[in-house]
């Protein structure tokens, strides 16, 4: 018979299994995979890339995505001045898409991930109006959906190279898909047990 | 909570969108069992589960070829014809020197997607023949790691939102790709997202069980 403190339950982020938290080092009963074995520094590997993903994000929307080239004339657009070109002839679900996946999400996935990183430090929103599991839950399903633009950019890319017209990627797809991947890999690190609501 | 040995923890179940606590109860063939707090689902029950997985990753797998070998889409413009194919996305990434972003691209929308079929069928055959559990739990471990960064269905977004931004610039056809890549994405949202992996293991650890008593 072994005694269990309900707290001290928790699940294996690889298989879903549930586990005893014996402290320091914890393997897996059911896959034998790690759970979070840097306990020590237990939130500064998210950090670490979420700081990366915002300094990559910055480019992004200083440079331009898509250049255009057109009859000789090679024309750049960033991401916002594509949002608006597109709001403004008209196709505003479309323009309304590019702004969520590659405005929207981004930075409201910086700011909860921010905020959930102060928080598991800091004693901050405890008082369950929004469930931070729910939260990270959420920034784990939407954070893939902002690389539809770079997808765009590689499809229109490789499917108008015409000796007239063509377009091909700018500086500021590689430090997008760079962002988004250092965000992805900051959700991933990211200590789900050091979110203690229930105590 | 006491509890008889660490064994008895398989009855337990930790919601995957807000970590509560449940305990594992017996459930209709067919039916799912939701989270009392959000309301997500915890987990399903499905006897077939081993046929349903092996048809649906096979069919994936054949639909994957259709989808990277044929054009996606075929453009008319400036009465000049062109096509796309999801290879040819990726090579013209790399050929006009956006080595990270084709690389990134390739790992995304053709690498993972198609480990990630590969890897279903060989799990899904080895349960089915009940043979090499080592195997099946490293493939369960590597399918964990590889199935969050598999974006075939955003890819598919993606297609339709430049087609959009085309239309009035060009004609615009469907290929045989693009139905083959959304019947792909479809039984890739059933299989990868439907199944929770802790189903499958669920079902190893019946197998497991069954072998043992025999």
């Amino acid at each position: 018979m072994i005694e269990v403190d309900e707290n001290d339950l928790m699940r294996c982020p690889i298989c879903g299994a549930v586990n005893i938290d014996k402290g320091n080092k914890n393997i897996c009963r059911r896959c034998g995979s790690n759970i979070y074995k840097h306990r020590n520094f237990s939130t500064e590997k998210s950090w670490a890339y979420l700081i990366t993903a915002i300094i990559m994000y910055i480019p992004a929307n200083l440079y331009p995505i898509l250049i255009t080239n057109q009859f000789g004339q090679a024309e750049g657009s960033t991401i916002l001045g594509g949002v608006v070109l597109l709001w403004e002839h008209g196709s505003y679900p479309i323009a309304l898409v590019i702004f969520f996946a590659s405005i929207m999400i981004p930075v409201l996935k910086f700011l909860i991930l921010f905020y959930l990183l102060i928080s598991v430090k800091y004693p901050l929103g405890n008082d369950k109006k929004v469930s931070k599991h729910k939260l990270y839950y959420m920034t784990e399903v939407i954070g893939p959906w902002s690389m539809i633009d770079v997808f765009v950019v590689a499809i229109l890319a490789g499917l108008i190279h015409l000796s007239n017209i063509s377009i091909v990627a700018g500086t500021a797809a590689t430090a997008f898909a760079i962002s988004v991947f250092f965000t992805l890999l900051a959700a991933h690190a990211f200590d789900e047990r050091l979110i203690k609501e229930k105590l | 909570m006491k509890l008889e040995n660490e064994d008895v923890l398989d009855r337990f179940v930790i919601c995957h969108q807000c970590y509560t606590l449940h305990e594992e109860i017996p459930i209709k063939d067919g039916s799912h069992a939701c989270c009392t707090g959000c309301g997500g689902i915890l987990y399903r029950y499905d006897t077939r589960l081993v046929d349903h997985g092996l048809a649906l990753s096979m069919t994936g797998l054949v639909f994957f070829v259709l989808a990277n070998a044929f054009p996606l889409v075929e453009i008319e413009l400036l009465g000049v014809g062109q096509f796309l194919t999801i290879p040819k996305t990726i090579f013209s990434l790399f050929a006009s020197g956006f080595y990270i972003v084709g690389i990134i691209c390739a790992f995304l929308i053709f690498i993972f997607p198609l480990m990630i079929f590969l890897i279903n069928t060989l799990l899904f055959t080895l349960l089915k023949f009940r043979v090499g559990t080592k195997l099946s739990k490293e493939l369960l471990v590597l399918l964990a790691y590889i199935t969050p960064w598999s974006m075939s269905d955003i890819f598919l977004v993606s297609i339709l939102v430049s087609l959009v931004k085309l239309i009035g610039y060009a004609q615009i056809h469907m290929g045989v790709a693009f139905w083959a890549l959304m019947v792909f994405v479809l039984i890739d949202l059933y299989l990868v997202k439907y199944i929770h992996l802790s189903e499958i293991w669920m079902l190893r650890k019946r197998i497991i069980l069954k072998e043992a008593i025999k």
